[in-house]
Protein backbone atom coordinates (compact mmCIF):
# COMPACT_ATOMS: atom_id res chain seq x y z
CA UNK A 1 0.00 0.00 0.00
CA UNK A 2 3.01 2.58 0.72
CA UNK A 3 5.33 1.11 -1.40
CA UNK A 4 6.30 4.49 -3.31
CA UNK A 5 6.82 5.85 0.29
CA UNK A 6 10.43 5.64 1.88
CA UNK A 7 11.81 6.88 5.00
CA UNK A 8 15.81 7.82 5.93
CA UNK A 9 16.59 4.97 8.69
CA UNK A 10 14.33 2.52 7.51
CA UNK A 11 15.06 -1.32 8.51
CA UNK A 12 14.86 -3.75 5.97
CA UNK A 13 12.14 -5.73 7.76
CA UNK A 14 10.19 -2.80 8.47
CA UNK A 15 6.53 -2.35 7.17
CA UNK A 16 4.93 0.72 6.94
CA UNK A 17 1.17 0.40 8.75
CA UNK A 18 -0.17 4.03 8.61
CA UNK A 19 1.34 7.23 6.51
CA UNK A 20 -0.22 10.24 8.08
CA UNK A 21 -0.32 13.79 7.28
CA UNK A 22 -2.22 16.47 7.83
CA UNK A 23 -5.91 16.68 7.05
CA UNK A 24 -6.52 18.31 3.56
CA UNK A 25 -8.56 20.79 5.41
CA UNK A 26 -5.60 22.60 6.87
CA UNK A 27 -3.84 22.81 3.23
CA UNK A 28 -6.49 24.63 2.32
CA UNK A 29 -6.87 26.75 4.40
CA UNK A 30 -3.30 27.79 3.58
CA UNK A 31 -4.37 27.33 -0.04
CA UNK A 32 -6.82 30.23 0.37
CA UNK A 33 -4.31 32.68 1.29
CA UNK A 34 -2.50 32.49 -2.51
CA UNK A 35 -5.66 32.64 -3.82
CA UNK A 36 -6.30 35.73 -1.95
CA UNK A 37 -3.17 37.04 -2.87
CA UNK A 38 -4.20 36.05 -6.80
CA UNK A 39 -7.35 37.59 -6.54
CA UNK A 40 -6.54 40.78 -4.78
CA UNK A 41 -4.17 41.42 -7.84
CA UNK A 42 -6.66 40.93 -10.11
CA UNK A 43 -8.77 43.52 -8.04
CA UNK A 44 -6.17 45.54 -8.08
CA UNK A 45 -5.68 45.77 -11.84
CA UNK A 46 -9.37 46.06 -12.11
CA UNK A 47 -9.50 48.90 -9.84
CA UNK A 48 -6.57 50.66 -11.41
CA UNK A 49 -8.03 50.80 -14.77
CA UNK A 50 -11.23 51.77 -13.53
CA UNK A 51 -10.11 55.17 -12.25
CA UNK A 52 -7.52 55.93 -14.55
CA UNK A 53 -10.02 55.19 -18.25
CA UNK A 54 -6.68 56.26 -20.48
CA UNK A 55 -4.15 53.91 -18.47
CA UNK A 56 -3.61 51.08 -21.35
CA UNK A 57 -2.47 54.14 -23.75
CA UNK A 58 -0.23 55.49 -21.21
CA UNK A 59 3.64 53.89 -20.09
CA UNK A 60 2.20 53.19 -16.54
CA UNK A 61 0.54 50.08 -18.29
CA UNK A 62 3.32 48.30 -18.56
CA UNK A 63 4.45 49.09 -15.55
CA UNK A 64 1.40 47.89 -13.75
CA UNK A 65 1.68 44.62 -15.70
CA UNK A 66 5.13 44.41 -14.46
CA UNK A 67 4.07 44.85 -10.95
CA UNK A 68 1.73 41.89 -11.23
CA UNK A 69 4.35 39.87 -13.12
CA UNK A 70 6.75 40.21 -10.29
CA UNK A 71 4.05 40.01 -7.64
CA UNK A 72 2.82 36.49 -9.58
CA UNK A 73 6.56 34.75 -9.38
CA UNK A 74 6.06 35.45 -5.53
CA UNK A 75 2.82 33.94 -5.04
CA UNK A 76 4.21 31.46 -6.87
CA UNK A 77 6.98 30.68 -4.45
CA UNK A 78 4.78 30.95 -1.83
CA UNK A 79 2.36 27.92 -2.77
CA UNK A 80 5.26 26.12 -2.77
CA UNK A 81 6.94 27.01 0.16
CA UNK A 82 2.94 26.36 1.87
CA UNK A 83 2.72 22.81 0.03
CA UNK A 84 6.49 21.64 1.14
CA UNK A 85 5.39 22.49 4.62
CA UNK A 86 2.61 20.70 4.60
CA UNK A 87 4.25 17.72 2.20
CA UNK A 88 7.09 17.33 4.64
CA UNK A 89 5.46 17.11 7.64
CA UNK A 90 4.66 13.28 8.27
CA UNK A 91 3.99 10.57 10.83
CA UNK A 92 4.59 7.50 10.22
CA UNK A 93 3.32 4.26 11.84
CA UNK A 94 5.52 0.95 11.20
CA UNK A 95 5.08 -2.25 12.92
CA UNK A 96 8.09 -1.73 14.61
CA UNK A 97 7.75 2.58 15.75
CA UNK A 98 6.59 5.83 15.02
CA UNK A 99 8.50 8.04 13.16
CA UNK A 100 7.50 11.71 13.42
CA UNK A 101 9.08 13.92 10.42
CA UNK A 102 8.30 17.77 11.12
CA UNK A 103 9.12 20.71 8.84
CA UNK A 104 9.39 24.09 10.16
CA UNK A 105 10.16 26.66 7.03
CA UNK A 106 13.58 25.92 5.24
CA UNK A 107 16.28 24.42 6.91
CA UNK A 108 14.74 23.29 10.05
CA UNK A 109 13.55 19.82 9.92
CA UNK A 110 12.99 17.15 13.12
CA UNK A 111 13.06 13.27 13.00
CA UNK A 112 12.32 11.74 16.14
CA UNK A 113 10.93 8.01 16.28
CA UNK A 114 9.45 6.43 19.44
CA UNK A 115 9.28 2.29 19.73
CA UNK A 116 6.12 1.12 19.89
CA UNK A 117 6.85 -1.51 23.16
CA UNK A 118 7.46 2.40 25.14
CA UNK A 119 3.89 3.45 24.47
CA UNK A 120 2.08 3.54 27.21
CA UNK A 121 -1.35 5.84 26.38
CA UNK A 122 -2.98 6.86 23.29
CA UNK A 123 -5.14 9.77 23.31
CA UNK A 124 -7.17 11.03 20.40
CA UNK A 125 -8.58 14.51 20.59
CA UNK A 126 -10.89 16.13 18.21
CA UNK A 127 -11.91 19.71 18.95
CA UNK A 128 -14.54 22.13 17.12
CA UNK A 129 -17.08 21.79 14.50
CA UNK A 130 -14.58 22.20 10.93
CA UNK A 131 -12.75 18.67 12.87
CA UNK A 132 -15.90 16.80 14.15
CA UNK A 133 -17.75 16.97 10.54
CA UNK A 134 -14.67 16.36 9.09
CA UNK A 135 -12.66 14.10 11.30
CA UNK A 136 -9.71 15.32 11.96
CA UNK A 137 -7.78 15.69 15.57
CA UNK A 138 -5.09 15.21 17.27
CA UNK A 139 -2.96 12.49 18.82
CA UNK A 140 -1.45 12.46 21.52
CA UNK A 141 1.32 9.37 22.59
CA UNK A 142 2.32 8.97 25.89
CA UNK A 143 5.43 7.64 26.78
CA UNK A 144 7.31 5.81 29.61
CA UNK A 145 9.31 7.66 31.64
CA UNK A 146 8.95 10.82 29.46
CA UNK A 147 7.26 14.39 30.17
CA UNK A 148 7.10 15.40 26.71
CA UNK A 149 4.40 13.35 24.57
CA UNK A 150 4.37 12.63 20.88
CA UNK A 151 2.09 14.51 19.18
CA UNK A 152 0.06 13.90 15.59
CA UNK A 153 -1.23 17.15 14.46
CA UNK A 154 -4.57 17.74 12.67
CA UNK A 155 -4.29 13.99 10.99
CA UNK A 156 -7.37 12.33 9.46
CA UNK A 157 -9.81 10.16 11.35
CA UNK A 158 -7.67 10.20 14.53
CA UNK A 159 -9.84 7.61 16.47
CA UNK A 160 -9.09 5.12 13.38
CA UNK A 161 -5.25 5.48 14.15
CA UNK A 162 -5.46 5.76 17.60
CA UNK A 163 -7.11 2.01 17.68
CA UNK A 164 -4.00 1.17 15.54
CA UNK A 165 -1.77 2.29 17.49
CA UNK A 166 -2.71 0.80 20.37
CA UNK A 167 -3.15 -2.49 18.26
CA UNK A 168 0.46 -3.06 17.20
CA UNK A 169 1.40 -1.68 20.15
CA UNK A 170 -0.24 -4.76 22.11
CA UNK A 171 1.27 -6.73 19.22
CA UNK A 172 4.68 -6.02 19.70
CA UNK A 173 4.05 -5.73 23.85
CA UNK A 174 3.33 -9.85 22.76
CA UNK A 175 5.96 -10.56 20.61
CA UNK A 176 8.69 -8.95 22.84
CA UNK A 177 7.10 -11.33 26.09
CA UNK A 178 7.05 -14.57 24.45
CA UNK A 179 10.46 -13.46 22.72
CA UNK A 180 11.81 -13.07 26.26
CA UNK A 181 10.33 -15.64 27.42
CA UNK A 182 11.77 -18.33 25.17
CA UNK A 183 15.19 -16.67 25.83
CA UNK A 184 14.82 -17.21 29.83
CA UNK A 185 13.45 -20.82 28.81
CA UNK A 186 16.21 -21.61 26.72
CA UNK A 187 18.83 -20.22 29.34
CA UNK A 188 17.05 -22.52 31.96
CA UNK A 189 17.01 -25.34 29.64
CA UNK B 1 18.48 55.36 -13.68
CA UNK B 2 17.89 52.53 -15.92
CA UNK B 3 20.95 51.30 -14.34
CA UNK B 4 19.63 51.44 -10.72
CA UNK B 5 16.10 50.04 -12.20
CA UNK B 6 18.29 46.89 -13.66
CA UNK B 7 19.96 46.14 -10.70
CA UNK B 8 16.94 45.99 -8.37
CA UNK B 9 15.22 43.63 -10.66
CA UNK B 10 18.50 41.43 -10.65
CA UNK B 11 18.22 41.66 -6.94
CA UNK B 12 14.72 40.73 -6.70
CA UNK B 13 15.43 38.06 -9.84
CA UNK B 14 18.28 36.51 -7.54
CA UNK B 15 16.16 36.53 -4.37
CA UNK B 16 13.56 34.52 -6.42
CA UNK B 17 15.82 31.96 -8.02
CA UNK B 18 17.20 31.73 -4.37
CA UNK B 19 13.78 30.63 -3.21
CA UNK B 20 13.26 28.45 -6.10
CA UNK B 21 16.70 26.54 -5.21
CA UNK B 22 15.84 25.89 -1.32
CA UNK B 23 12.65 24.48 -2.50
CA UNK B 24 13.67 22.42 -5.41
CA UNK B 25 16.41 21.02 -2.54
CA UNK B 26 13.82 20.15 -0.35
CA UNK B 27 11.65 18.57 -3.12
CA UNK B 28 14.24 15.84 -4.15
CA UNK B 29 16.85 15.72 -0.93
CA UNK B 30 13.57 15.23 1.22
CA UNK B 31 11.45 13.27 -0.79
CA UNK B 32 9.09 10.63 1.17
CA UNK B 33 7.47 9.53 -1.87
CA UNK B 34 9.38 9.78 -4.92
CA UNK B 35 6.63 9.96 -7.77
CA UNK B 36 4.88 13.33 -6.17
CA UNK B 37 8.08 14.89 -5.72
CA UNK B 38 9.80 14.53 -9.40
CA UNK B 39 6.37 15.05 -10.55
CA UNK B 40 6.00 18.54 -8.32
CA UNK B 41 9.50 19.77 -9.71
CA UNK B 42 8.96 19.40 -12.83
CA UNK B 43 5.80 21.38 -12.12
CA UNK B 44 7.66 23.93 -10.07
CA UNK B 45 10.32 24.54 -12.83
CA UNK B 46 8.43 24.85 -15.89
CA UNK B 47 6.25 27.07 -14.23
CA UNK B 48 9.10 29.10 -12.86
CA UNK B 49 10.41 29.10 -16.18
CA UNK B 50 7.26 30.63 -18.04
CA UNK B 51 6.78 33.10 -15.13
CA UNK B 52 10.25 34.42 -15.51
CA UNK B 53 9.84 34.74 -18.95
CA UNK B 54 6.73 36.30 -19.05
CA UNK B 55 8.07 38.94 -16.50
CA UNK B 56 11.26 39.50 -18.02
CA UNK B 57 9.36 40.37 -21.56
CA UNK B 58 7.56 42.99 -19.58
CA UNK B 59 10.14 44.18 -17.60
CA UNK B 60 11.62 45.10 -21.08
CA UNK B 61 8.19 46.78 -22.43
CA UNK B 62 8.37 49.23 -19.65
CA UNK B 63 9.65 52.55 -21.05
CA UNK B 64 11.88 53.25 -17.91
CA UNK B 65 13.52 56.22 -19.28
CA UNK B 66 10.16 57.86 -19.97
CA UNK B 67 8.65 56.64 -17.21
CA UNK B 68 11.45 58.43 -15.06
CA UNK B 69 11.27 61.20 -17.38
CA UNK B 70 7.52 61.70 -16.59
CA UNK B 71 7.92 61.31 -12.69
CA UNK B 72 10.32 63.77 -12.43
CA UNK B 73 12.91 61.28 -10.72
Amino acid sequence: MYGEISFPGQHDNENIILFLRRHWFIFLKRFLIVLAAIIALGVIYILINVATPNLRESEFNNLLLFGESLATLFIWNMFFILWLDFYLDAWIVTNERIINIEQKGFFSRNISELKLTKVQDVTSEIIGVIPTLLDYGNIYVQTAGEIERFTFYEIPNPNFVKNTIVQLQEKEKKSEESELGKAIRGELN
Amino acid sequence: MQQIISLAYLLLIFVFLAMGGAIIFHLLFYRINRHVASIMSIIYIIGSIALLISNFTMFRAVDWYHLAFSTGL
